[in-house]
């Protein structure tokens, strides 16, 4: 095997873009998925049956079913059903803000229904309003245990940014295959694409298990 | 003064020499020198901290030392090159009784004997089933422990450790964690044991089971022994003003 | 809408069934023995094993399955010099990357026993191998069982991505289908509904069993 790593300095330009697209997809989807996670969340309370059921049937069908089928989904199927004609990079955020937004609503679902009603009560006893009991004491405690839930949810999502390139959205592994294809260097360009997501992803993952420690919930 | 000790011997069954544990800037075990004799119960009472227990898991090489040894059957264990083969002849009970989960009240019997001596199937759950009855539960053999009392689990594994056949039993507090309804039952365990000549070390809070079952009391406090004897001396004249304190404070406290 | 295209197809998609079903249980056979082989190590290994996996680990939770299957499958062989089999390829990185979740699990579980009960078992002579087989290992694979029908499910759903690396599994043929009949709507919605029904039972499947057996794994 020989083996020629200069292909890979020569096209750093093409990758960095690619990764910087990785990025700018993980960020804009996170952005978006945690206002939808909460009003989702929110709604799974509601004292409509029927908004109920939507919404566990929404939270549902997205956790039990591939993201790369519902990118594929989104891609193929959203111009057909909603007569909607929509770029690669636009309809990939779609399925990664719905995919996303599904998870983190049981995030904040879990985080707001592990705050015992006798903190509520406490805070009520004390004169409060329900919203300063919200605000001042179960929004921070919820806080607590749902920080360590989302940033496990954001390294998923970052890896998960990778299924894109299926729809021909240039991120990292779109950047790598085409540029596979292009040189025929595979080893080199692959092992490229591993190394530069292992490099954003480790020290990631590593955060985030401080962030665990650090938050430990202790009642 | 010299005190009559009925099964003194020669060789006592356990013998700790000069023990001392120190962690950090705490002493433990200032200094510990006791002997337990075959068939006797020795009761090891005093104040909470006062070292007792850990001199029971030092017994059972549960816990390291810093200086002194252990002496089982006049042979020195302190760096025993397989510690299990000792534990395997000293029987422990627990506080917090330590059953395991997820099996029912005649596999926790089993599990030493099939684990650690190779016994036969057959003949484990045989020998289990007769210590089931002898702790008063030969019907809930097939009750995991979260479906037993307090008492009933304490009872289980007391008849897991008697399954090894040890030379030696040791209690830890074996009462402390229990409801107080529940408490009986188990002493009356213990006692019968203590009847059937079964040697005992047994840690306890229990000052009227001290006082019926034990032949031999000690007194234990800052990592030191107080004051031992025969339990009518301690408890009727006790010599040491340490002593004394201990035993109102219990009394005031019941 | 016609149901026609999956009718049409239905033996050609049972076999993809067939195939999804062989890769999710490959994958978590090698997922389980190489992680609980992984996570005693961690817990029990000293220093250097704890090291060495916890790099394993982190590297696993940082690169995507995507990347892992396509080095695996293209660029491995070229560095070797022999050739892997679709199938092979995806259910070894498959099941290394969900090992690395189940290595966590194991360890988390094998720690949350409480050191009493690996006294009691010291005490009644047992030595540390033994006290690990009988009565710590058994009560942590116990507590473990949530983790097991979540793991089950990631597992279902990252069989879709070996579609990348074309293993003739569900998501593959659907988009070999939705391309010969034009019918992407039915041909993806349809596989979305099958995903569904297989992960959605397990994970409530495993949570009512774990509910039943978890007194078994409470000391």
């Amino acid at each position: 095997m020989n083996l020629d790593w200069s292909v890979v300095w020569e096209n750093r330009g093409a990758l960095l873009e690619g990764a910087g697209i990785t990025i700018s997809l993980a960020v804009t989807t996170m952005a978006a998925a945690l206002p939808l996670g909460l009003g989702i969340a929110v709604l799974r309370e509601s004292r409509w049956r029927v908004i109920r059921l939507l919404t566990t049937a929404y939270v549902e069908m997205f956790r039990s079913t591939p993201l790369i089928l519902q990118i594929y989904w989104a891609f193929y199927v959203m111009p057909v059903a909603l007569g909607l004609r929509l770029d690669a990079i636009t309809t990939a955020l779609f399925g990664l803000i719905f995919n996303i937004g599904a998870y983190n609503s049981e995030t904040f679902r879990a985080g707001l229904r592990s705050i015992r009603t006798g903190q509520h009560n406490a805070g009520m006893a004390l004169g409060m309003s329900p919203f300063q009991v919200f605000r001042t004491v179960v929004f921070p405690q919820a806080l607590r245990r749902v920080l360590p839930a989302l940033a496990s949810t954001w390294i998923s999502l970052f890896k998960d940014t990778s299924l894109v390139s299926v729809i021909a959205v240039g991120d990292l592994s779109y950047a790598s295959l085409q540029l596979r294809s292009q040189t025929f260097r595979v080893f080199e360009f692959l092992t490229a694409m591993a190394v530069l997501y292992w490099a954003m992803g480790y020290p990631q993952a590593k955060l985030v298990d401080h962030l665990h420690r650090r938050f430990k919930v202790t009642e | 003064m010299t005190i009559d000790r009925a099964h003194a011997t020669a060789l006592p069954l356990l013998w700790f020499r000069e023990v001392e544990k120190h962690y950090g800037g705490f002493t433990a075990l200032a200094g510990v020198s006791l002997q337990v004799y075959r068939g006797e119960v020795v009761c090891i009472i005093g104040p909470s901290g006062s070292g007792k227990s850990t001199l029971l898991r030092c017994a059972n090489l549960l816990e390291p030392f810093s200086s002194g040894a252990i002496l089982f059957e006049g042979q020195d264990i302190t760096r025993a090159a397989r510690p299990a083969s000792i534990r395997q002849r000293i029987g422990m009970v627990f506080q917090s009784f330590e059953l395991f989960p997820h099996m029912t009240a005649l596999q926790n019997i089993m599990s030493g004997p099939l684990t650690v001596k190779r016994t036969k199937r057959v003949q484990a759950e045989a020998e289990a089933g007769v210590l089931l009855d002898r702790v008063g539960l030969a019907g809930n053999a097939q009750s995991y422990p979260s479906a037993l009392s307090g008492g009933q689990q304490q009872r289980v594994a007391i008849a897991r450790a008697l399954a090894m056949h040890p030379d030696i039993l040791l209690f830890d507090e074996p009462t402390s964690a229990l409801d107080p309804e529940t408490v009986g039952e188990v002493l009356a365990v213990m006692q019968k044991l203590a009847a059937d000549d079964v040697t005992m070390v047994v840690v306890t809070h229990e000052m009227g089971f001290a006082r019926r079952a034990a032949d031999w009391v000690v007194v234990m406090d800052h990592g030191q022994i107080v004051e031992e004897g025969p339990p009518a001396l301690i408890f009727g004249s006790p010599t040491s003003a340490r002593t004394r304190t201990f035993l109102s404070h219990m009394h005031s406290a019941h | 809408m016609s149901l026609a295209p999956i009718l049409a197809n239905w033996r050609f998609l049972t076999t993809a069934l067939g195939v999804t079903l062989a890769l999710t249980a490959t994958s978590m056979i090698i997922g389980i023995i190489v992680g609980l082989i992984a996570g005693l190590l961690r817990t029990y290994g000293g220093r250097v094993a704890d090291v060495c996996i916890g790099f394993y680990v982190d590297t696993m939770r940082a690169v995507p399955v995507l990347a892992i299957l396509i080095w695996i499958f293209f660029a491995f062989p070229i560095a070797f010099g022999t050739s892997i089999k679709p199938f092979t390829a995806a259910a070894t990185g498959l099941g290394l990357h969900i090992a690395a979740y189940f290595a966590e699990a194991v360890r988390a579980g094998l720690l949350s026993v409480r050191p009493g009960q690996t006294r009691a078992a010291f005490a009644l002579g047992m030595t540390r191998l033994q006290a690990i087989r009988v009565v710590v290992l058994p009560q942590a694979l116990i507590r473990m069982l949530p983790a097991l029908g979540s793991l089950t499910t990631i597992t279902i759903k990252d069989t879709a991505i070996a579609a990348a690396i074309a293993v003739p599994e569900l998501m593959r043929q659907s988009q070999i289908i939705a391309g010969q009949t034009y019918r992407p709507f039915e041909v993806y919605t349809f596989a979305m509904l099958v995903y569904f029904l297989l992960c959605f039972p397990i994970a409530r499947f495993v949570d009512s069993r774990f509910v039943r057996l978890a007194h078994r794994g409470a000391s």
